[in-house]
């Protein structure tokens, strides 16, 4: 056994001697995945580390410069693109208030409206992923109205949240309808300066829903593809996914607050392009909508990714969906900075990447239990 | 020095392509080929004996007019060392059954002939070739980023006419590694000019009049101008690799702003009833039932293009948006801000 694996070893000793890790009771995350890759990686970088100390310093032998002969154009990799810079608060200027929407928000909240209608390049009314500053602001008082007076929401850990270039914020994900989602992105917004809008990606089958599909577009939510999620990177965005999916969507009362299986893509991407992941946890949105059971052949035959019956849904028609007044808790961890260990080329090494995946889980989950 | 022939000259693109490198010093000659009669506006460029651009009538579809010419005494003195293939996209193209040429569409045909030819002829060392960003398959979502690498659509249902031009790409991405022919294949999705002109959409370029669109969907449209496609196959010309390239402008608007923007009328019908309406266009005499299928009727698309402005070192330089025409209507207008 390596060095770093026995220090591990023996902080996991101490913590259980603590009674800190009985918070979490039986560990749901431990998959039979072989010998762990990270400590081997961390050997291997100590040694490679050793051997270029040891190593007499060598002039770097000179490469050949790239040439559109030289090879196809399409393994290359994109340039980076030119980040759309967002002022901070304290640089916009308030118009007077005109219209019913200026009244209905306070100059905080219009002061960050303004802020994020600079993601939107030159004189277009949408940014390239369909966002429109003019329906978000016209939307915002809505979610404003839920985040304050419907789920009360209160959050703390924002200073982990990277006021600047890319991150990826993982969350746990429950509640049938998305409002944690919602919650969560006013509440990024509320609190950074400059404002951040998180983009949250929705599934496919969101965009297959009529108007349901234009509206998560034209308030920044994005499908989840591969190119969407790299470009979104790439241009330095905040990034919300819930790696869950629709797992997370329709687990029972039973499961709640215990996250289900992570799917391992945003891992890739975040070491790709170089950003921290931030863990988040979402408190409440596991009891605004409980799942009593899922009838999963009714789903399958309507084509729906979940068939719900809580304790008002269907008996109470449409008004059964409605979420329950609950007190929502948002809490951001520390920043997992595994691009600046294993760098992008971490990311083409599968085994690091699910493992990675699970310790990203293991840090929600901690954060979870740790806040319920 | 490049010598170049142009097909297609005689059509809107065509004719801003040929403008543009007529404007290029580093072209030498220009061999323009079209359908119908020289355009007006080629008058001073054909006009004397030593002008740079001739023009020939040639039906690219068929072979036996496309290989008089590749073996015409015309073709070989010109020593043409570069094609740039600019696809028929005619004043029909939302057509649900584009002409067929021997089994083929007309689309089809012209560039499978075009590619044979280029191959053949020793003079010719690159064929830069337009081709339409609605190849790839568009996943659910209102507007989605696609790179070069994105996935195309090889549905068997897909709309005749996206399959004509997703058939053009194959026949140009097959040759891109040739080592003797270097081919540059650009992606473009809706071309806009000047004066609300629109072309390569599939649902409203074509005749006027009303166009339906799906109830509950506004996807996004990836713009660009025709004058930025012209710059983009002047910087594909002098670029040195071969390869395969998205070109977009800056704006992506909804389709119902599109379709306002160029003064096009669209209704929102129920998804369920857009075969129903499909059936109804056809028996009114509009050939539609393409533009009702498409899954770009629901979903929308944006273009990566950072594959170009690294290589060929394309920037679109063009604004599109709403401005007051002569006659004081509103009209989509493209501003250069180059």
């Amino acid at each position: 056994m390596s060095t770093e694996s026995r220090d591990l070893a023996r902080v996991a000793e101490v913590l259980v001697e603590a009674g800190e890790a009985l918070a979490l009771g039986r560990d749901p995350f431990e998959e039979p995945i072989g010998e762990d890759p990270l400590a081997q990686r961390l050997d291997a970088l100590e040694r490679l580390d050793r051997r270029f100390r040891a190593a007499p310093r060598r002039p770097e032998p000179l490469r050949p410069v790239a040439s559109a002969e030289s090879g196809s154009s399409l393994r290359r990799a994109p340039a980076r693109r030119q980040r759309t810079q967002v002022p901070a608060l304290a640089e916009i200027e308030l118009p007077k208030p005109s219209g019913l929407l200026d009244h209905l928000l306070p100059d905080e909240s219009r002061r960050v409206l303004m802020a994020l209608s600079h993601m939107v390049e030159g004189e277009g009314p949408y940014d390239r992923f369909g966002f429109s500053p003019d329906v978000t602001k016209a939307a915002f008082p809505f979610f404003q109205a839920l985040y304050r007076a419907w789920f009360r929401v209160k959050s703390h850990g924002h200073a982990n949240i990277p006021g600047s270039g890319p991150a990826v914020l993982v969350s746990n994900h429950a509640g049938l309808l998305p409002f944690d989602a919602a919650m969560s992105i006013v509440d990024i917004a509320l609190h950074t300066d400059p404002p951040r809008l998180a983009r949250a990606v929705v599934d496919r089958w969101a965009g297959t829903l009529p108007w349901v599909n234009v509206f998560y577009a034209r308030v920044g939510q994005v499908i989840g593809t591969r190119e969407n999620f790299a470009d979104l990177l790439d241009e330095g965005q905040i990034v919300l996914v819930y790696p869950e999916g629709i797992e997370g969507v329709r687990k029972t009362i039973a499961q709640r607050y215990r996250l289900q299986h992570f799917r391992v893509g945003f891992v890739e991407h975040a070491l790709r392009a170089g950003s921290p992941i931030v863990p988040m946890a979402v408190l409440g949105s596991d009891d605004q909508m409980p799942v009593l059971y899922d009838v999963k052949p009714l789903a399958r035959q309507l084509g729906l990714p979940v068939a719900p019956i809580t304790p008002t849904f269907p008996w109470l028609g449409p008004l059964g969906l409605l979420p329950y007044p609950v007190s929502y808790r948002i809490v951001y961890g520390e920043p997992l900075r595994f691009h600046e260990r294993f760098g992008p080329e971490g990311a083409d090494d599968a085994r690091l990447v699910r493992y990675l995946a699970n310790q990203v889980r293991r840090a929600v989950q901690l954060l979870i239990d740790r806040n319920r | 020095m490049m010598r170049v022939l142009v097909t297609h000259a005689d059509e809107p693109i065509g004719r801003r392509a040929l403008k543009t490198l007529y404007h290029d010093e580093r072209v030498s000659a220009i061999l323009a080929l079209g359908h119908g009669p020289p355009p007006r506006a080629f008058d001073k460029f054909v006009a004397g004996a030593d002008a740079r651009v001739q023009y020939a009538r040639v039906d690219l579809a068929k072979h036996r007019p496309v290989s008089d010419f590749f073996h015409s005494s015309r073709f070989r003195a010109a020593e043409i060392d570069t094609v740039v293939h600019i696809p028929r996209h005619g004043a029909t193209a939302a057509e649900s059954d584009p002409p067929i040429v021997a089994g083929l569409p007309e689309r089809t045909a012209e560039t499978r002939l075009l590619m044979q030819h280029c191959l053949e002829a020793e003079s010719v060392r690159n064929l830069v070739a337009l081709g339409s960003a609605f190849v790839y398959k568009l996943p659910p979502g209102n507007v989605n980023r696609l790179d070069e690498d994105s996935e195309l659509d090889l549905d068997p249902d897909v709309p005749g006419d996206v399959r004509s031009w997703i058939d053009c790409d194959m026949i140009l991405h097959g040759e891109v590694h040739n080592d003797r022919l270097r081919v540059v294949l650009l992606r473009v999705p809706t071309v806009v000019a000047s004066g609300g002109y629109l072309y390569f959409h599939p649902t409203l370029s074509g005749p006027g009049g009303g166009h339906v669109r799906s109830m509950g969907f506004d996807p996004i449209c990836a713009l660009v101008s025709d004058k930025d496609v012209a710059r983009a196959i002047q910087s594909a010309i002098f670029s040195r690799g071969p390869g395969i390239y998205n070109i977009a402008g800056r704006e992506s608007v909804p389709l119902s702003v599109l379709a306002r923007w160029v003064g096009r009328r669209t209704f929102a019908v129920p998804g369920p009833l857009l075969s129903i309406a499909a059936t109804g266009t056809r028996l009114l005499g509009r050939e539609a039932s393409t533009a009702l299928r498409g899954r770009h009727l629901r979903y929308g698309f944006t273009l990566d293009t950072r594959r170009a402005e690294r290589d060929l070192d394309f920037r679109p330089s063009d604004h599109i948006g709403l401005a007051r025409a002569g006659d004081g209507a509103l009209r989509l207008e493209t501003i250069s801000t180059a």
